[in-house]
């Protein structure tokens, strides 16, 4: 039987609640897990003041409520899995290294950001700089899978360095800005300026997109690693139409005034 | 002078603290009499407007609730709201002294809270480019001297900062420009024709919103590297002239000006950080400049507004670590644009009080943000009465800085200038205001960590008695 966390009380103030995490709570009894430290504005309080806790921790943890101020959910974790009932606040699983989270709502910005590890799917849409570096970072992403089903905003994947992020609906601006490697797919349409500064990595898309002039096509061919990944996004509750299996992909270079060693994908043949 | 019996002194080398150039050479007519400057010399037409409106106010120096209180009672009553507060935010700083913003950054550092600065609403995508590139810098003083390939993107300068173009970059003659203006090539790139296109040799017209991508176009042309999009390949499906509105000799022609120069520097402005892309527009700026610095010497400077809005990034730089954006409610300072910053901290509900200094949000700020500003407790410090001072709960009035109150402040290119009041104002000034708010404080956040005991509010009050 799952821990699980009931929202009892809204915070007034962004409440961080870092130690939510399968790490901390494996070896606490129930009353431990209540009286654990949270940072509601500037106070530290005991967690029992905004949730309920019943069930026992066998590697799960079941949040419940609307946690859309809640800050930093699964931060750090490295076993076990999350699951949350519902919308989640900024920073839910940042730095993971392993386990996985399920979020059955809408996820806000810096989702996964510096990831490192584990796993992550969102079933609504997630925010802004979803498993991107922080500010002043090198390297952002450098592990794991962030599975979107809806949208994601601007600068998904900045300096992403290993990793899959996937996306089921559109993308804001700058997906992939400044990448370094790793793999994003968008199944809807990405905003502007996408790859913008990217060294190495592939982003794909099942539509046209605009491009910066920096970027040199290269060719039109069918990528045979594009079915493995349509089956295995599949697997993973996406639904793709048949017809992209068969498509022939145009493939562009960039970002000239960096390495030039990045490709975009764009799906030729459909468009939305 | 109308009146030879006038009570009338003269200040030399003033400095005038209305825009980010900071022009430190006013000489300054003074009625004492009356207590208003009469005649600033040298100044432009936007420094006698500043020197000609800040004249002493017959108006209370604090007000709770718009009711008349001593400054006591008000310096109690902001110092009890911002301990109680859970998520207390500092804004503002940009139009006050370092010694006072310094206070500020304590204030913060005591109650928890989140301190921010009007950068994160101008040049604040600069600061993250910054940091995610680099700035290739001089002072304005080098400038002066030594460029002969002056560009200016995305602002106005002739309006915004009239002594720019005669005081540092276009006309003033240096070591290495003696003819001046001869001496320098002046670009401008701006989406429309401002009264600044007057100086430009050349002047650029980009469509609104394609800075990053000319920006772009010109790294590439730098470095060297054809631009697909004039391939006629499958692409935008127009060419680089058709989507930003600029052809692509216009931008080769500039990147060999650029690669060309012996000393170059590009002046960037809001049209570049408030734009979509904001820091990433800053960025491809800062990036095209430390590109060509593999062919000659270039420079990438922002343009400032605000007279001491440098200050308040150095000053918090230097007491936090990061220029702006910064919230201490964990002890320690965490930066985060986006999250800290405030817009996002007032838009988003966060906050639950809100110390003010020098600004005026309540005017600004997105509808969102000043609703909620209208829902907490505010304290303001204004030299007037502003939207923001008249929703506060404790508002202070202040003295003028550089027209009241010494002190230091920071041009545009981090070089710092001491300032020569020209008259006293019947007003305590925002540092000492400040330091009054940081020391009650200091007492009650000691109070609460030792309630009662020895080293309690006895031994706090011995120790600095009020």
């Amino acid at each position: 039987m799952p821990l699980h966390l009931k929202l009892h009380t809204q915070p007034e103030v962004p409440l961080e609640a870092d130690c939510i995490c399968p790490d901390i709570v494996q070896s606490l009894k129930n009353n431990e897990i209540t009286a654990m430290t949270v940072f509601h504005g500037n106070r530290q309080v005991e967690l029992g003041e905004f949730f309920e806790c019943n069930g026992s921790f066998d590697g799960e943890i079941n949040i419940d409520g609307d946690l859309s101020n809640i800050k930093h959910v699964g931060a750090s974790m490295s076993f076990g899995k999350i699951t949350v009932e519902g919308n989640i606040g900024l920073h839910t699983g940042a730095g993971m290294r392993g386990g996985e989270i399920i979020i059955e709502g809408n996820a806000s910005d810096w989702l996964a950001a510096e990831m490192q590890g584990g796993k992550i799917v969102v079933k609504g849409n997630a925010g802004h700089m979803t498993g991107s570096g922080y500010r002043g970072s090198a390297i952002g992403m450098q592990g794991g899978e962030i599975i979107v089903h809806g949208n994601v905003k601007n600068e998904t994947g900045h300096v992403m360095r290993r990793g899959l992020i996937a996306v089921g609906g559109d993308s804001g601006d700058f997906t992939g800005v400044n990448m370094l490697a790793g793999t994003i797919i968008v199944l809807g349409r990405m905003g502007i300026r996408t790859g913008a500064g990217m060294k190495r990595g592939s982003i794909i898309s099942f539509n046209k997109a605009k491009l910066l002039p920096t970027f040199s096509r290269n060719c039109e061919y069918q990528p045979s690693f594009i079915k493995f990944y349509v089956s295995y996004l599949e697997k993973n509750g996406f639904s793709i139409d048949s017809s992209y299996l068969n498509n022939s992909f145009e493939r562009w270079s960039g970002d000239s005034v960096e390495l030039n060693r990045g490709e975009i994908l764009l799906s030729t043949n459909k468009s939305k | 002078m109308a009146n030879e019996n006038e009570n009338i002194k003269i200040v030399k080398d003033a400095t005038c603290t209305f825009c980010g150039c900071v022009c430190d050479d006013m000489e300054l007519h003074v009625d004492l009499d009356e207590k208003r400057i009469t005649k600033a010399k040298n100044a432009c037409v936007l420094g006698r407007a500043w020197f000609a409106e800040h004249t002493i106010e017959d108006a209370p120096a604090a007000m709770i609730d718009g009711k008349e209180v001593t400054i006591e009672e008000a310096i109690e009553e902001a110092a009890q709201t911002l301990v109680k507060a859970k998520f207390p935010i500092t804004y503002g700083l940009s139009d006050t002294t370092s010694e006072a913003q310094r206070e500020a950054v304590a204030i913060t550092d005591y109650i928890k809270g989140n301190i921010d600065t009007t950068t994160s609403v101008c040049h604040g995508p600069s600061g993250l480019a910054f940091q995610g590139v680099g700035e290739s810098t001089s002072t304005l003083g080098e400038v002066k001297n030594r460029a002969d390939l002056v560009i200016y993107w995305g602002g106005n300068p002739a309006e915004s900062h009239p002594r720019h173009f005669g005081r540092y970059a276009v006309t003033p003659k240096g070591m290495f420009t003696p003819n001046g203006k001869k001496d320098r090539t002046v670009v401008l790139v701006d989406v429309r024709k401002t009264k600044s296109a007057g100086v430009a040799d050349i002047l650029i017209r980009p469509k609104p919103g394609k800075d990053f991508e000319i920006l772009w176009a010109l790294r590439a042309l730098v470095k060297g590297n054809k631009l697909s999009a004039n391939e006629g390949e499958w692409f935008w499906g127009v060419n680089i002239e058709e989507e930003t509105g600029v052809s692509l000799e216009t931008l080769t022609d500039l990147a060999e000006r650029m690669k060309n120069c012996r000393f170059g520097v590009l002046f960037f402005g809001m049209g570049l950080t408030m734009t979509r892309g904001r820091h990433f527009n800053s960025g491809a700026l800062l990036a095209l400049a430390t590109d060509l610095n593999k062919y000659t010497h270039f420079v990438a400077k922002p343009v400032r507004g605000h007279g001491n809005v440098t200050g308040a990034d150095n000053v918090v730089a230097w007491q936090t670590g990061y220029p702006f954006g910064v919230n201490f409610s964990r002890g320690y300072p965490r930066f985060n644009p986006g999250e800290f910053t405030t817009v996002d901290t007032l838009s988003n509900g966060d906050a639950d009080a809100a110390l003010i200094i020098a600004s005026d949000p309540g005017s600004n700020f997105p509808k969102k943000a000043i609703d909620h500003l209208k829902n907490i407790p505010v304290i303001t410090l204004d030299t007037k009465s502003t939207v923001t001072s008249k929703l506060s709960h404790v508002a202070f009035k202040t003295a003028t800085y550089g027209i009241n109150t010494g002190g230091t402040v920071y041009r545009m290119d981090d070089v710092s200038i001491t300032l020569r009041p020209a008259f006293e104002s019947p007003f305590p000034d925002d540092e000492t205001i400040l330091k009054k708010i940081k020391k009650r404080v200091h007492e009650l956040t000691l109070k609460k960590i030792h309630p009662g005991g020895a080293s309690g509010e006895a031994k706090v009050a011995a120790v600095n008695p009020l």
